[in-house]
């Protein structure tokens, strides 16, 4: 219960603070860039798009999120409120889900797509891995440009051998790697089942170690330095 | 509803809180008062469960602060000194989502708004409110969840009179309803009108533990200031209240009926506290 209303408010907090009208606006440019290509190159594109922006989102918006809270002192609230750290967490992760899976489709769509289900699948498994990267980088950091700077290193091992993978630069047995397999099956294509079990275990550590980075900071706020 | 024996705790190897033993009954109002730094505001963290690192023991609603899970926060209310708001939300946005946390049946938002004065300002954004409202808001977020110990982080600062008159009535209100109530504040007139007993804290340490009225009345009684003319010239003595009939001068002027004043004051708490302490409440 507690879940869902946390949820429904994450929402209408990214809602108020134009998360939605962002994404509306990149969507619509997104298709405009994608009809504006030859067919034979959408396919490539909208994957590329997918995975490096709605699905991506959550590594970019954390950082944005987090701070927000800790200037407005909400996070102060956290600590002394019946809020479980992992609630906290799932609710932020299904939340920039929600946007990334809508955008994901409309573009996979647009593209002339079909595999929609394994593209969702796909985009849903990168944007949880991108998301909680975010948070445990968002939990660290004071400032925003600390932010950008910190996620760099996340782009990169996320991005770089997803997209080679993608353009066929890398050897097919690289398919195992995590950001690989989720980028597969946002391509729609049929991904590695190594590579997707890596990814549940690396989301699966991943949540577990953003779970205790929240509530380290929530005690920070308390006035504990660990 | 809180029992502490024997606690201590240090942000350092330089012991700070230091070997404390108090207890707060339910449905009292307890003031913890001390100057910046004195240890009032590691006190309640430490109540509130955020520093488990302390040694002795510190029972809050039964459960050792150290040892808590997340529910023990439903019967906890806390009203920090600062605002933890959404700003872009509005006041009823706020309380909504605040009191969504909660298992319980939390309180009516526009009951808690007109409390406070705030009834026709609920949906304004928080952005657009004044220090004083802010602070108002802060205080009824608390009271959301109707809490049974109830954590008040200096809750009149920043208002002005009549919202501070307004404030420690509510305040007054909730301890008839059986709240009990912790109070930290550098304000000896919000202490002395609200508290059941107050603990002087200092150098993380309690100095004196009572009521304000048995503290005020174990340093002393009221004295009495008068003044006369003496040869065109003001003049004024003071003696003990109940030792005006051995005051000579007081007593001729009386018969020569020369007084041109005399006043009793009783000494506050802020007198008790520099006197027992030592030091200033800054």
């Amino acid at each position: 219960m507690r879940l869902r209303n946390l949820l429904i408010w994450d929402m209408r907090f990214q809602s108020r603070y134009g998360f939605y009208l962002l994404y509306t606006f990149l969507t619509l440019f997104y298709i405009v860039v994608l009809t504006a290509m030859p067919s034979s190159w959408r396919g490539y594109a909208a994957a590329v798009l997918i995975f490096s922006d709605p699905a991506a989102m959550g590594l970019f918006f954390m950082g944005a999120i987090v701070l927000l809270e800790k200037s407005q002192r909400i996070t102060s609230f956290m600590a002394v409120a019946p809020l479980k750290a992992k609630e906290y967490v799932l609710s932020k992760v299904l939340s920039l889900n929600a946007i990334a899976l809508v955008v994901a489709m409309i573009l996979t769509l647009s593209a002339g797509g079909r595999n929609i289900v394994a593209v969702l699948v796909g985009t849903f498994m990168a944007g949880t891995l991108f998301t909680l990267c975010g948070v445990i980088v968002a939990t660290k950091i004071t400032s925003l440009n600390q932010f950008i700077l910190a996620t760099v290193p996340v782009e990169i091992v996320g991005f770089v051998p997803a997209i080679l993978h993608l353009c066929g630069i890398t050897p097919k047995s690289w398919g195992i790697y995590p950001a690989n397999a989720c980028m597969d099956l946002v391509a729609g294509r049929e991904a590695s089942m190594i590579g997707l079990v890596l990814c549940a275990l690396i989301i699966a550590a991943l949540f577990r170690a953003s779970v205790g980075c929240v509530q380290k900071m929530w005690q920070e706020q308390g006035g504990v330095k660990i | 509803m809180i029992q502490v024996s024997n606690l201590s705790f240090s942000y350092t190897k330089k012991p700070f809180i230091q070997d404390m033993n108090f207890e707060v009954h339910e449905g009292e109002i307890f003031g913890f008062l001390g100057p910046s730094g004195a240890g009032k505001s590691t006190l309640q963290k430490i109540l509130l469960g955020m520093l488990p690192g302390y040694t002795g023991s510190a029972i809050a609603c039964g459960t050792e602060c150290n040892r808590h899970d997340q529910d023990f926060y439903q019967s906890i209310g806390v009203d920090f000194e600062y605002s933890t708001m959404y700003e872009k939300l509005t006041a009823r946005e706020n309380l909504e989502f605040f009191s969504s946390l909660y298992r319980q049946r939390v309180r009516s938002i526009d009951e808690l708004l007109s409390l406070v004065g705030l009834e026709n300002d609920g949906d304004k954004k928080v952005t657009a409110y004044s220090k004083g409202m802010k602070s108002r808001l802060n205080f009824i977020k608390a009271l959301v969840h109707d809490p049974k110990l109830l954590f008040l982080d200096e809750p009149t600062s920043g208002l002005d009179p009549t919202n501070s008159r307004m404030m420690k009535d509510v305040i007054l209100e909730e301890k008839k309803k059986g709240k009990t109530i912790l109070l930290t504040t550098h304000n000896m007139q919000d202490a002395t009108e609200l508290c059941d007993r107050v603990a002087f804290i200092v150098g993380g340490k309690i100095f004196a533990l009572d009521s304000p009225h048995n503290l005020i009345m174990s340093r002393g009684a009221a004295k009495i200031t008068y003044s006369w003319l003496d040869n065109d010239i003001e003049k004024t003595g003071s003696c003990q209240l109940d030792r005006a009939s051995e005051d000579v001068t007081l007593k001729g002027l009386i018969n020569e009926n020369r007084l041109l004043s005399i006043h009793s004051s009783e000494p506050t708490l802020n007198d008790i506290f520099i006197d027992i302490t030592g030091k200033t409440l800054v």
